[in-house]
């Protein structure tokens, strides 16, 4: 494939991710919350609360006093997707800028990126397959998936794999990948390197970076945060909690 | 608790009597279905997605991990799928999807979107109805996705054309008509309270008064009305502490009830409805409002009064107080004699009402009342409890004899946690609960009693 042709849907894909999930974020939180329907233990403080959301973003507490079978691979792949992303961004957006305040030379950043990035690829493929699994043998949870849900994974499934291939298969040149990277950020597209595996894995990525605006995918827009049983103190009692909601349903089409 | 085989639709067969025209035109719902009721429906459905984050985040943020499913009780009492968190939360998720946004247009089943139906239309009426909106969900979703506001919305979707149950619709126009949701006239209240009055002076020798529509009292106290007719030994613990504690107040016969059917049909009828008690304790000038022993009406006076019918300038704070959060305060600062040995003989454990554990936080007040009371207190297992607690199978207007064989087997997760403890007696500050569980003992072959909280404390309390 031409490297400009895939320069440009990788512009095509990024627009629609940024824009697309601008658009749902700000769908979310241009919404008004009626009423206070935070959920116990409700905070007080706006601390209590941040302490509270930081919880549930990095820690998935909830989650964790649900199922702890979920919890599990559930948290391990979200760490690993972005312990992933930082790689890439140090592996290949801005490798010297990352090679430097890790201060380490060029041989020692390389063998650092080929012992993490290895186990954090198989470890995500690990979680991966453990979600699909209990999607599929579970029969609650099967019951409960849709073609959408099976799709993600898979789709996330063949991204990673298509990654580890590159890691483990040895084909990529490295250096002609920074190249690809560096001239598509620089508007000045070149050639992808050789390894059909690499157009392979960036039109996957292609293909996620579209579905996620579209999809459950936009949970990655940080749901916990928006969600009014979290995020809201638990003071109505305390402060006067005045609604925006008599404002929109006078503009709302229903009433018109 | 084990978690059931699948019984697709088991209780597809189990749903609400609907309201017919005489219930549903006196609050302000259209008499009959309009002929065009699936553009209305979609119609109401934007107007909520514009106004509420709550429904339009939770529908597009669920990503089907199943963390819900085995949390419900209805789920785990009925095994019908559909009683499942997340998937009843789908009935109204895939109708979102078809007609709300850009996926299911375009690729409409492929994106798990479906046509707004009549079949669709019956699966809500029936699974909305299967719903206590208890939040247990909740409490274990990682996005805090509230299933309540889900069934709260389906609910108003469906009121706007017409479709509604008889029970609610029939409690919330009672409240209306007599203040409570029982249908008691003004004279009949004051007639209970007299023989209360009455019963007390039999009990104790002393002349503790039930007072109604007394002006300038310190305290409006708003009892669910079942207080006054079913559980009256609730009311006389109301009765005996204040009188204990020297607190001067009155009921209304205007506002002769906590519950608050409106939030279980519709945003409009829940601020009429709230409205009420606010205007009684305005015309009566008394300077607090405590509420009784109710769960969702704690909810909706705690969490959303002020909003809806505030500012609440007029009355002093803690606007409103609950009746367990005053009692605690005064046994806290010793004011209260009490008498443990009162209720010796009985073992007590205590039910959190879903709303006063997960929406109003009301988590230490009755446990401190009932170690003061009781000398042998025990809890249920501690994934039952608290902001875990399982409903007890009858809220959200399901309080309702057709709806039976669901309510039993909503009950069935709070039942075996109750039957570990070995426990003679229930301790429940909530008037549907205290409806629901005698029944629910009797089906589940239980020999043990329901008391409310103020009933224990009410005995021990030395006058």
């Amino acid at each position: 494939m031409p490297g400009i042709l895939l320069a440009v849907i990788l512009y095509v894909a990024m627009a629609i991710f940024v824009i697309g999930m601008g658009w749902r974020m700000y769908r979310w939180i241009r919404t008004p919350v009626p009423l206070k329907i935070v959920l116990t233990p409700g905070p007080q403080k706006a601390s209590g609360v941040l302490g509270r959301l930081a919880g549930e973003l990095f820690g998935f507490r909830a989650l964790a006093k649900a199922d702890r079978t979920l919890w599990t691979p559930a948290w391990l792949f979200h760490v690993s997707l972005v312990l992933l992303f930082l790689g890439h961004l140090g592996g290949l957006v801005i490798p010297h800028i990352a090679q430097a305040s890790l201060g380490l030379n060029e041989q020692q950043f390389e063998h650092m990126a080929q012992i993490v990035g290895s186990a954090v690829g198989i470890l995500a493929i690990a979680a991966l397959v453990w979600l699909l699994l209990r999607r599929l043998l579970l029969p609650r949870v099967r019951w409960i998936s849709t073609f959408s849900d099976y799709f993600a994974l898979v789709l996330l499934l063949l991204i990673i794999a298509t990654g580890n291939a590159m890691r483990f298969m040895g084909g990529l040149n490295i250096i002609q990948a920074q190249r690809f990277v560096a001239g598509w950020w620089t508007l000045h597209p070149v050639a992808p390197p050789r390894d059909p595996m690499f157009t392979v894995h960036l039109l996957l990525v292609c293909a996620l970076l579209i579905y996620i605006p579209f999809s459950k995918l936009v949970h990655i827009g940080g749901a916990a945060l928006w969600s009014p049983t979290l995020n809201q103190r638990n003071n109505p009692r305390q402060q006067r909690y005045v609604t925006t909601w008599e404002k929109t349903d006078g503009n709302s089409p229903a009433s018109s | 608790m084990e978690i059931p085989q699948l019984h697709p639709d088991a209780c597809l067969g189990v749903q609400a009597h609907r309201a017919k025209k005489e219930l549903l035109a006196p609050l302000g719902l259209p008499p009959e279905m309009p002929p065009d009721w699936r553009e209305k429906a979609l119609c109401k459905f934007d107007e909520l997605l514009k106004q509420r984050r709550s429904l339009s985040l939770y529908l597009d943020i669920c990503v089907r991990c199943g963390a819900c499913a085995d949390k419900c009780p209805f789920f785990l009492g009925t095994g019908d799928p559909k009683n499942m968190p997340v998937a009843r939360a789908e009935l109204l998720r895939k109708v979102y999807r078809r007609h709300f946004t850009v996926a299911g247009k375009v690729a409409g089943s492929l994106a798990a979107g479906e046509e707004l139906t009549d079949t669709v239309l019956q699966e809500w009426f029936t699974y909305f109805y299967q719903c206590s909106e208890c939040r247990r969900c909740a409490v274990f979703c990682p996005f805090g996705v509230d299933t309540a506001e889900i069934t709260m919305a389906a609910r108003e979707v469906m009121a706007s054309i017409g479709v509604a149950p008889k029970y609610v619709t029939e409690v919330i126009k009672k409240a209306h008509e007599t203040g409570n949701n029982i249908g008691i006239p003004e004279a009949a209240w004051i007639d209970s309270c007299r023989f209360l009055e009455e019963e007390l002076k039999e009990q104790t020798g002393l002349d503790i008064k039930v007072p109604v529509n007394q002006a300038g009292a310190e305290v409006l106290l708003v009892p669910p009305s079942a207080d006054v007719f079913a559980n009256t030994d609730t009311m006389m613990g109301y009765a005996r502490f204040f009188h204990a504690v020297g607190i001067s107040w009155t009921t209304s016969s205007y506002a002769s009830e906590a519950a608050n059917f409106g939030m279980f049909l519709n945003y409009d009828q829940l601020k009429k409805v709230n409205r009420r008690m606010l205007d009684a304790a305005g015309q009566l000038g008394v300077k607090r409002l405590v509420m009784g022993e109710c769960g969702h009406a704690w909810r909706a006076a705690q969490a959303f009064m002020d909003t809806l019918n505030g500012p609440v300038d007029f009355l002093e704070p803690p606007c409103p107080e609950h009746i367990l959060e005053l009692a605690a305060r005064y046994i806290r600062a010793g004011r209260l004699k009490l008498n443990k040995s009162a209720n010796d003989g009985l073992t007590v454990t205590y039910h959190d009402p879903c709303n006063l554990a997960r929406a109003g936080g009301l988590l230490e007040e009755p446990r401190e009342i009932l170690r003061a009371v009781v000398n042998d207190f025990r809890e249920m297992p501690a994934d039952t409890i608290r902001e875990k607690t399982f409903c007890c199978g009858a809220g959200a207007g399901l309080l309702t004899d057709e709806l039976m064989p669901t309510r039993m087997k909503g009950a069935k997760p709070r039942m075996e946690a109750f039957r570990t403890t070995g426990a003679t007696h229930l301790a429940v500050p909530c008037a549907i609960c205290k409806a629901q569980f005698p029944v629910a003992f009797k089906h589940y072959g239980v020999d043990a009693q329901v008391v409310g909280v103020m009933d224990l404390l009410g005995k021990a309390i030395v006058l």
